[in-house]
């Protein structure tokens, strides 16, 4: 393969990375609780349904426009396709009795009740806006309290099921795409960074998962002793640190490591263009070097936009639906490498 | 919380078991604590085994002691002397197993360690932020019922008809219409 004769002079696209290619999305959840009911987690049945009755009403009153569903009346292609939009967790879908989600159609804020609080207001927005997520979450969190009784106290503020969440009850994040920093061997030495700034640095999936496809969620650790506001500003500021440091790494990869980069970029396309099988994790990592070329101006035909929908249309569940079918594992997998390979025929390299 | 060991009645005693030398903490119910404590001492269960068992004496505190020879009772007895939550009834053991407590007022119950563990945690002990209006409502009333009684306790009785009449603003205009003459 020719390296690009201009090579050591950044492409012009590369000079302008768009913080967005790298900062995916943020969110800002808020957990609440009501006066005089059992957590969900030692809840019966009877309670929680008493519970997603009562936050029903709240939310028929004062946020018609959102849509209520019962986990348990969910399809399980559904149930998939909400958890894989990060819409809804994998701890909710657990819970079937009395669990329930409320949702804004154009995806802005989303209610999931009786997860591990019986409460937890989302709001999300995309790149590091996290202004924008915190004013949809505290909104709808001001509507809500007009009708429930929150569980609160001077002292401790918003009581929560896990003392870990007691206080505002916020948890700010952003999905920040790292494999400039993986690929320089430099992400290690951010996330400590990061921890000692009493950061949680998790994957894609969130608390316990790994940071598959280089795609970590940031977010604060401490919920008592700051104001909501801060702490959004904080978490804000330093994933923005940490985007001008990923923008670095990709700088220098072009200038110092270009054969690193294009061997990581046609590895990755050839895979996804002629693989037969691929699993959800891998199809991840290819898609992952693919979103980096995407955003250097690499790729012909790819937008980072493309590939962030080729991520979530190869999971399981929307890849199932997609299909109208359910389907194995090893079904899934080859239907995943057709699925990929077609979407990527036309991708050639500038390099 | 289940058993589990049978995982259909509710745990109510905490046993330590031994298995391949290593030690295991199980929530299970009475009827499971007694077979295991069988299963364990097959001869302690036997009549003969039981001096006085058939001649009247309670066969309760001679389980106790199989038991108590067993395993390590860390379960009901001991438990019951430890904080529970007035108002979930939920057992210290029980929420530190989960690490979930049991409702809002578990964080009254067991304030003592949870006050450590929320510093530890936060490296901080006072909330700063959003107040919801009810709330608020609610506890600027308890302060200043709690300040009530503290002044008619000490009999400080001008102190306490300025708090009332501060109580009844509060309530509305029918409180105070209601509260007549002091």
């Amino acid at each position: 393969m020719m390296l690009n004769p201009e090579w050591g002079v950044l492409p012009k696209k590369a000079r302008h990375v768009p913080t967005d290619d790298i900062a995916m999305s943020c969110r800002v959840r808020l957990a609440r609780n009501l006066v005089g009911e059992r957590f969900p987690d030692w809840a019966t049945e009877h309670d929680r349904e008493r519970v997603f009755a009562g936050v029903r009403e709240a939310l028929r009153v004062e946020a018609p426009d959102l849509r209520v569903e019962p986990v348990a009346g969910f399809e399980e292609q559904d149930r998939d396709v909400l958890c894989e939009s990060h819409l809804i967790s994998k701890d909710l879908l657990d819970r079937a009795a009395g669990g329930g989600v409320a949702y804004a159609v154009d995806g802005s804020v989303c209610v999931m009740i009786n997860e591990e609080d019986h409460l937890r207001i989302q709001g999300f927005a995309g790149g590091l806006d996290m202004q924008t997520a915190w004013s949809a979450a505290d909104a709808l969190d001001t509507r809500l309290e007009r009708h429930l009784n929150y569980a609160w106290t001077p002292r401790l503020g918003y009581l929560t099921a896990c003392p870990s969440n007691v206080g505002t009850g916020l948890r700010a994040s952003a999905m920040l795409h790292l494999l400039g920093l993986r690929l320089l061997g430099e992400v290690e030495p951010v996330v400590r960074g990061l921890e000692r700034m009493r950061l949680l640095v998790r994957g894609i999936g969130g608390e316990g998962s790994e940071a598959a496809g280089q795609i970590y969620q940031i977010s604060n650790m401490d919920t008592l002793g700051a104001d909501e506001a801060t702490v959004v500003r904080r978490v804000a500021r330093i994933c923005a640190e940490v985007v001008r440091q990923e923008y670095n790494a990709r700088v220098r990869l072009i200038q110092e490591s270009p054969l690193v980069l294009v061997d990581c970029l046609a590895r990755s396309l050839s895979v996804l263009q002629n693989a037969r099988l691929l699993a959800t994790s891998e199809a991840l990592e290819f898609l992952s070097a693919m979103r980096l070329g995407a955003s250097l101006g690499l790729c012909t035909r790819l937008k980072v936009q493309d590939v962030d929908k080729l991520i979530l249309l190869m999971q399981p569940g929307h890849l199932q639906k997609g299909m109208g079918t359910a389907m194995t594992s090893d079904e899934r997998d080859e239907m995943r490498a057709e699925f990929l390979s077609r979407k990527v025929a036309n991708v050639k390299l500038k390099c | 919380m289940k058993c589990e060991l049978c995982h259909k009645a509710e745990a109510e005693t905490a046993i330590r078991k031994h298995v391949a030398g290593e030690s295991q903490e199980l929530y299970v119910c009475q009827a499971c604590a007694k077979k295991e404590a069988q299963r364990q001492e097959p001869a302690a269960s036997e009549p003969s085994a039981q001096p006085g068992g058939t001649d009247g004496v309670p066969v309760l505190p001679l389980m106790g002691m199989i038991l108590d020879a067993a395993f390590e009772i860390v379960g009901r007895a001991k438990s019951l002397a430890e904080p529970a939550c007035p108002v979930c009834g939920i057992l210290r053991n029980e929420y530190r197993k989960r690490s979930r407590l049991g409702c809002p007022a578990c964080y009254e119950a067991f304030s003592k360690e949870l006050d450590a563990a929320i510093l530890d945690l936060h490296r901080a002990s006072q909330h700063v932020g959003k107040t919801p209006e009810k709330a608020k409502a609610f506890w600027q009333r308890k302060q200043l019922a709690d300040k009530l009684d503290a002044a008619v306790e000490a009999q400080r009785y001008e102190e306490a008809i300025a708090l009332r009449d501060q109580l009844r603003k509060l309530d509305g205009p029918e409180a105070e219409k209601e509260g007549g003459p002091a």
